[in-house]
């Protein structure tokens, strides 16, 4: 499994470049308007985050897209699917964790009752049961429940291959890892490969998820990268409120949180070149 | 790290209440909301959404109609039920002032064509789409929040929410928000850092979108 220190050197090595790499700059108090707008696009580091979009942007088409469309092309649906019930009930444990220390009993009861469920009925997990039933999942993390618990989110962060976050969803991201009961257990090499696994069908399943909004943004966007920047802030505004319509939870039906919550597959069709 | 509005509906709610607790200011409520824009009533803004909505399941659904047939409908309905000026100016926020008359005219002109070739490019390939309605409320003075599930075959329900606005007198769409991400918010930030990357002229973003137009007309002729 990935090691602790590696994680550290990464968040190392960010900050270091964010440093590096130079500043925005802010408008002075003779101009509020822009001022403003700098306060709501929270970009402080805006450079630098604009170089690391465009690596991610270069890997991304030559690696990751491609990748992620051989998956849809190659494997049958009925797997793709089965793949994707199955890390998000990797992740059940994590989502309960956060569902309760958000002091949310609702979503907690849920959560677990979905886990046992999908993970007896469900044949360890490859079929969402509980969703046959009405028990449609959701996707909690700590970056969210550390946003309940009233810590800002601070400045914008674009990470390569990761996307856009910030350090309190990067810091949610590592505590969720950490606390995930998961990845206590065993070691050696079959473990190691096991996690490994975990890891990469994570990416290539979430990045397929993500082939119709990526190529949307691209193709309708004047500047893909403040679009992105707008769209995920305000997304994980959404996802932090946990928002309900007559007790029935609306979203988010979620590609942003790795492979949980999405309960089904895009649709192949309708997709045009990139 | 810096605290962000995620508190707010804790410090609002208790604001409210201490607003309220004071007779000369509930008072001053009660008479705000007249001095400001008309008022739009949630059931007339549900019943537009709805009515607007069928319009639209019913042009996308239509076997009888091939694609750019389906995509023209839907643009006609958009234009009937988006407020295209208002969001347009929205959006250009404070550049507004900066274009000159030519530039602002351009700017409609170019911003009606996008939005609509967009959403009818989006929408017109929802093949099998089914709409219900969702909760609804009254966010502020000038608009209500019209909430929708959207649902298509083999893909998760997503919630697709309308900020309707009274506009002369008619209810217009006035934003739409995709699972939590607004359209007017996200695409004037888009807007915004096209014309500061390009010394702050708005003539800058006048072309950028006239060339978007473009590709988007060469899409529509391979689609």
């Amino acid at each position: 499994m990935f090691q602790t220190r590696s994680g550290l050197a990464l968040a190392t090595m960010l900050a270091a470049v964010l440093l590096a790499g130079g500043c925005a700059t802010r408008p002075g108090e003779d101009d509020p308007e822009g001022l403003a707008e700098f306060r709501e696009n929270n970009d402080g580091f805006e450079p630098t985050n604009r170089a690391l979009f465009a690596a991610h942007e270069a890997a991304d088409r030559n690696v990751l897209q491609p990748v992620a469309e051989a998956y849809r092309d190659v494997v049958p649906q009925g797997i793709r699917i089965a793949v994707r019930n199955i890390l998000g009930n990797l992740r059940a444990p994590v989502i309960l964790a956060n569902d309760l220390l958000q002091g949310n009993v609702t979503r907690a009861r849920e959560t677990l009752g979905r886990f046992m469920v999908n993970s007896t009925i469900g044949v360890g997990g490859i079929i969402d049961a509980a969703d046959f039933w009405g028990v449609r999942g959701h996707s909690e993390d700590f970056g969210q429940t550390l946003a309940v618990w009233g810590v800002g989110e601070g400045h914008y962060i674009f990470v390569p291959l990761l996307g856009p976050s910030n350090p309190r969803d990067l810091v949610g991201q590592g505590v969720d890892f950490v606390i995930n009961p998961l990845s206590w257990f065993g070691q050696g090499i079959l473990v190691d490969a096991a996690g490994w696994t975990q890891l990469g069908l994570t990416v290539v399943d979430t990045r397929e998820a993500l082939l119709e909004p990526i190529d949307q943004v691209r193709a309708t966007s004047l500047d893909p990268y403040s679009t992105l920047r707008s769209a995920y802030r305000q997304r994980r505004g959404y996802e932090i409120r946990n928002e309900e319509d007559r007790g029935r939870i609306v979203g988010p039906s979620g590609v942003t949180g790795f492979g949980q919550g999405v309960t089904q597959p895009a649709a192949p069709p309708a997709r045009s070149e990139p | 790290m810096t605290r962000q509005p995620l508190d707010r509906p804790h410090m609002s709610a208790m604001k409210r209440r201490l607003l309220l607790s004071t007779p000369l200011v509930a008072a001053g409520l009660v008479v705000l909301p007249r001095l400001g824009r008309a008022e739009i009533d949630p059931a007339r803004a549900t019943t537009f959404i709805q009515s607007a909505g069928n319009e639209l399941v019913t042009a996308i659904n239509d076997p009888r109609l091939d694609l750019p047939t389906r995509r023209d409908r839907v643009a006609a309905t958009l234009r009937r039920t988006i407020d295209i000026e208002g969001t347009g100016r929205f959006i250009l926020g404070r550049y507004v002032r900066q274009a000159s008359p030519a530039e602002l005219a351009e700017y409609n002109r170019l911003f009606d064509d996008i939005i609509v070739r967009n959403l009818s490019a989006r929408f017109g390939e929802y093949r099998g789409v089914r709409f219900t309605m969702g909760r609804s409320q009254q966010r502020t003075e000038e608009d209500v929040l019209v909430s929708t599930i959207v649902e298509r075959p083999n893909t998760a329900a997503f919630s697709l929410d309308w900020r309707v606005s009274d506009v002369h007198g008619q209810p217009r769409v006035v934003d739409v928000i995709a699972e939590g991400t607004s359209l007017r918010l996200t695409t004037r930030s888009e807007y915004s850092a096209v014309i500061q990357r390009n010394g702050g002229r708005v003539a800058s973003l006048l072309e950028a979108m006239r060339n978007q137009i473009a590709q988007l007309a060469a899409r529509e002729g391979r689609g």
